[in-house]
């Protein structure tokens, strides 16, 4: 019995989500009390996940969520109401308590949606919901056996798959409607090595995007598998770091969760607007080094953080944030576009239909300089070579950003050295951006592999950067230099 | 309503079981939650929503399968219930996989009342006022409080009902009301930022909204200025928010699985001295109105009071079912989970046990040091038990606070940490289900430049 295909009522891509005509009701319902604009948010997701640890696929996992959330927005003021039963009568009254924001007597009105025509940035013909889980599976137990395979100090492995696929719509009384079918799939795997004297170390790579499954006969699970235990080995009998100031060379890709967290968030319209983030008031100013450019683009092919349409209906675009250290733009959803008298960039996203939509990045990164990655290691007489990332923080407010370094070596007179262990960056975003003093001529996307936080919600994000070099970082660690410790 | 929930569990379990799972268990939960967010003294943002879902396990020649699902049309659940059994054919055969056992199983303790009446009733005006106080507090506890971020109330109200081929039947019902401050300050063209928040079962319990909105802008205001400090190793103190998070870091460690796997600094250490004897950290599934207390766990299993280290001394690892299975243990009640997931270890109410001295006299006894009250990364690594976090907090100097401290870190190892824990304050308060009083260590690393 081979599991696969969708459960459920509803077969995959069988017309719209909702009957239009019930949309266009549920809208006019939420306009009842007179507000300015209204919004219906309907959403089916399926998920699947298979986990392995200890040799072993522990469990197949399968999920459904489905459900409407209504916006409706007067003035500033914003009523929003969700339900996941899809009767009539549950989606009336969450129509009509979102509707409670606004104070007018309102007057019978009708709203007739019709559909704009999308762009393509992802094309998935066989969905992944509709992908045999054996064969999601089977990713997992050659990754396993490659793993094991890599070195003998391998002592552990644990390796999931994830994938879900997304339809959504959204119409609103502006007459727009859009759809959307999302598919976006993940392989993970850590391995945990064990060296001398019991010392443990781990490491975790993986990837996906919104591709076909095929996607994983070339980005196989024996490379990431070896690249997690690679990593692993790798950093077996790393030393303490030095902490304080030093030079620090971040390898490409991955590393872009640096630039996420140290200027993205702080590029977002909501903490513009409220005067929260330190970037506020800036545009036109010099907030970076010449050689920074950041970008954040929606529509990048396959990528993680891609987009057709974002959870607005607003079609995503390619976004220069700064350009040669100079601000230049921020990121808005539609909300805090109007509001700011401007123009939404796409930037709108939820996690579900249980969120109001927030400004967030899709794919962010920076423009490749002119530099060798060879050659900015060279040009370091002593510092930290940050190969690999585990997560980081930002406080928007005041800048500082934070960043655990899962892979590090030290520099010694323009040569990698030892392993390190133990790193944390820390920073003031603008200061840092000002202190980049070269960048690579190597960019390069990230795996597929991020997902990022804001106010509880949860969206997939890509980042990607060249080769950079960032002088006077400090780098947290448990050794004093020149002390013991 | 709830019979029928109670109903639909039974059912989904009666027709696994029917189509051939030798053991089933659906997990259902239901609830309702409201809030109100306002800005410049107009609602900015009022919600309302109801959710529900269920999640199905189930065991078929002794393979796991699992789905969940919030679509509850009966044509539906049918097809639910056989992609489910379908799911665990293509899972490994585990010897070791089950529901709990009949040793583990037993009558739920009374755990009082977790309902109350008051916080499932409130009007949205009760939140619309309450909200509308706290901004109003924030800003007139300074001219230099900018901008107020960010207010909310809310409350939710959730019900989880849990029927298995074990015989496990249970009900649980529960309600939680919140309130939340952001601040943000501004001086000399710095801007900084705090929150704080309470959150309770009962409207009772709850601090006022005057009392967050001040502490949220008290926080923000007094790091004005804040500039890093030389890399240093000294006396470090943790207010009872970060000293909260210290000790959660330490209840990963006591995750039966990753001790299993030793992927827990504290492998192998069960019955050892890791701390000095004023160190006794509790993981209590009983606490009276507390906001993680239930009777029965994830997957059925009573709850319970399990001190995780007493006087120093680690006591306990915590398990779900599968990990006492694998490790020779028994459950200890700490299956976690949400319909959407499957049980894995977690917490209920964490805390560590307060000392007798007050956190003044713990700040008075450093000559020189760090006082720490906000943290950024996520820090622990819990295999190796390195620890390194972004910090911000206060510099003490002769017993006394004095100069923020902005963009520096905090590292040590967690062991190393715990043994050089000297002073522990009488101020247990808790934030959520996790509760801490003041920490001093005698020395950590602090870097800056």
């Amino acid at each position: 019995m081979a599991a696969r295909g969708c459960y459920g009522a509803t077969p995959m891509n069988a017309g719209p989500l909702l009957p239009l005509p019930l949309v266009e009701r549920l809208l006019a319902a939420a306009m009842e009390r007179g507000a300015e604009f209204a919004e219906v948010y309907v959403e089916r997701n399926e998920t699947t996940a298979v986990t392995l640890d200890e040799h072993k696929v522990k469990s197949a996992q399968a999920g459904l969520s489905q459900g409407v959330g209504v916006r409706v927005i007067a003035g500033a003021k914003v009523g929003y109401a969700y339900s996941d039963d899809l009767d009539d009568e549950a989606l009336f009254r969450a129509a009509r308590t979102a509707a409670f924001i606004a104070h007018g007597k309102g007057h019978e009105q009708a709203f007739a949606v019709s559909r704009t025509p999308l762009p393509t940035f992802y094309r998935v013909p066989e969905h992944l919901a509709a992908v045999a889980v054996e064969a999601k599976r089977d990713l997992l137990v050659r990754a396993n056996k490659a793993a094991h395979a890599f070195d003998a100090r391998v002592k552990q492995v644990m390796a999931s798959y994830a994938d879900s696929t997304k339809r959504i719509l959204v119409a609103n009384t502006r007459g727009h409607l859009a759809e959307d079918t999302q598919d976006l799939c993940r392989i993970n795997v850590m391995a945990v090595a064990e060296g001398k004297k019991g010392e443990r170390r781990t490491g975790s790579f993986g990837g996906g995007g919104r591709v076909p499954f095929s996607h994983f006969d070339t980005f196989t699970p024996e490379a990431v598998a070896n690249e997690a235990a690679r990593q692993a080995c790798a950093t077996l009998g790393a030393q303490d770091a030095v902490a304080g100031e030093q030079t620090v060379v971040l390898a490409p890709g991955w590393s872009g969760i640096l630039l996420h967290e140290a200027v993205g968030h702080g590029l977002e319209a909501d903490f513009i607007r409220k005067g929260t983030s330190l970037f506020a008031g800036k545009l036109g100013e010099k907030v970076a080094s010449e050689l920074v450019t950041v970008i954040d683009d929606g529509t990048m092919a396959n990528a993680r953080g891609s987009l057709n349409v974002d959870d607005e209906g607003t079609p995503t675009q390619f976004k220069v944030l700064i350009e040669r250290g100079v601000l230049k733009g921020y990121m808005y959803d539609s909300l805090n576009a109007k509001l700011m008298g401007k123009a939404s960039t796409g930037s709108g996203r939820r996690e579900s239909f249980k969120h109001t939509p927030l400004p967030r990045m899709t794919n962010t990164y920076l423009a490749p300089g002119e530099d060798s990655h060879d050659d900015i290691v060279k040009s370091v007489a002593s510092g930290v070579y940050c190969a690999n990332f585990g997560g980081g923080q930002v406080d928007i407010t005041n800048g500082n950003f934070v960043f655990e370094v899962s892979e590090a070596y030290e520099i010694k007179k323009g040569r990698l050295g030892r392993p390190l262990k133990g790193v944390t960056l820390i920073g003031v975003g603008p200061e840092a951006l000002k202190n980049v003093s070269r960048v690579g001529n190597d960019p390069l996307p990230d795996p597929g592999m991020g997902t990022c936080g804001k106010d509880g919600q949860g969206v997939p994000v890509g980042v990607g950067l060249p080769t950079v070099r960032i002088d006077k970082m400090t780098v947290g660690g448990t050794r004093v230099a020149g002390g013991r410790r | 309503m709830s019979t029928g929930y109670e109903r639909l569990a039974k059912k989904l379990v009666a027709r696994a079981t029917k189509l051939g799972a030798k053991q089933a268990e659906a997990f259902v939960q239901v609830g309702r939650e409201a809030s109100c967010r306002v800005r410049d003294g107009e609602i900015e943002h009022l919600s309302q929503s109801t959710s529900k879902g269920v999640g199905l396990r189930v065991y078929v020649k002794n393979r796991l399968g699992f789905a969940w699902t919030s679509d509850f049309e009966p044509s539906s659940l049918d097809a639910f219930v056989t992609r489910a059994l379908q799911l665990a054919e293509a899972a490994a055969p585990n010897p070791l996989n089950g529901l709990p056992g009949e040793h583990e199983l037993g009558a739920f303790p009374d755990v009082g009342a977790l309902y109350d009446a008051e916080v499932a009733s409130l009007s949205p005006d009760w939140k619309i006022t309450a909200a509308l106080e706290m901004e109003k507090a924030a800003r007139a506890f300074d001219p230099k409080v900018k901008t107020v971020e960010s207010v909310e109330a809310g409350e939710s109200v959730g019900e989880v009902f849990l029927a298995s081929s074990a015989g496990v039947s249970g009900y649980s019902q529960g309600t939680s009301v919140y309130l939340y401050t952001g601040a943000v300050a501004e001086a000399a063209g710095q801007l900084q930022n705090s929150w704080w928040y309470d959150a309770r079962r009962f409207l009772a319990d709850l601090e006022s909204p005057e009392a967050v909105a001040t502490e949220a802008a008290r926080r923000a205001v007094r790091m004005l200025g804040a500039k890093k400090v030389k890399s240093q190793r000294v006396p470090v103190v943790f207010d009872p928010m970060m000293a909260a998070s210290f000790i959660g870091g330490i209840a990963g460690a006591v995750n039966g699985d990753a001790v299993y796997k030793k992927a827990s600094f504290l492998a192998g250490k069960l019955g050892q001295r890791i701390a000095p004897p004023s160190v006794t950290v509790v993981d209590d599934g009983l606490l009276p109105r507390g906001l993680a207390t239930s009777p029965f766990d994830g997957e059925g299993v009573p709850t319970r009071r399990s001190p995780l280290v007493e006087q120093g001394v680690l006591k306990t690892f915590l398990y779900d079912a599968f990990t006492a299975r694998k490790a020779k243990a028994r459950s200890t009640g700490n299956a976690s989970r949400g319909y959407r997931s499957l049980p894995g270890i977690g917490t209920h109410n964490l805390y560590l046990e307060p000392g007798t001295v007050t956190p003044e006299a713990l700040v008075k006894g450093v000559s020189h040091g760090f006082y720490v009250t906000s943290m950024l990364g996520h820090g622990a690594n819990l295999v190796t038990g390195d620890y390194s976090r972004g910090a911000n907090g206060l510099w003490i100097e002769n017993g006394e606070l004095t100069r923020p401290v902005q963009e520096v870190t905090v590292a040590g190892n967690l062991l190393e940490m715990l043994s050089r824990i000297d002073g522990i304050g009488a101020d247990l308060t808790f934030r959520g289900s996790v509760g801490a009083p003041t920490i001093r260590f005698s020395e950590l690393t602090v870097s800056g430049e």
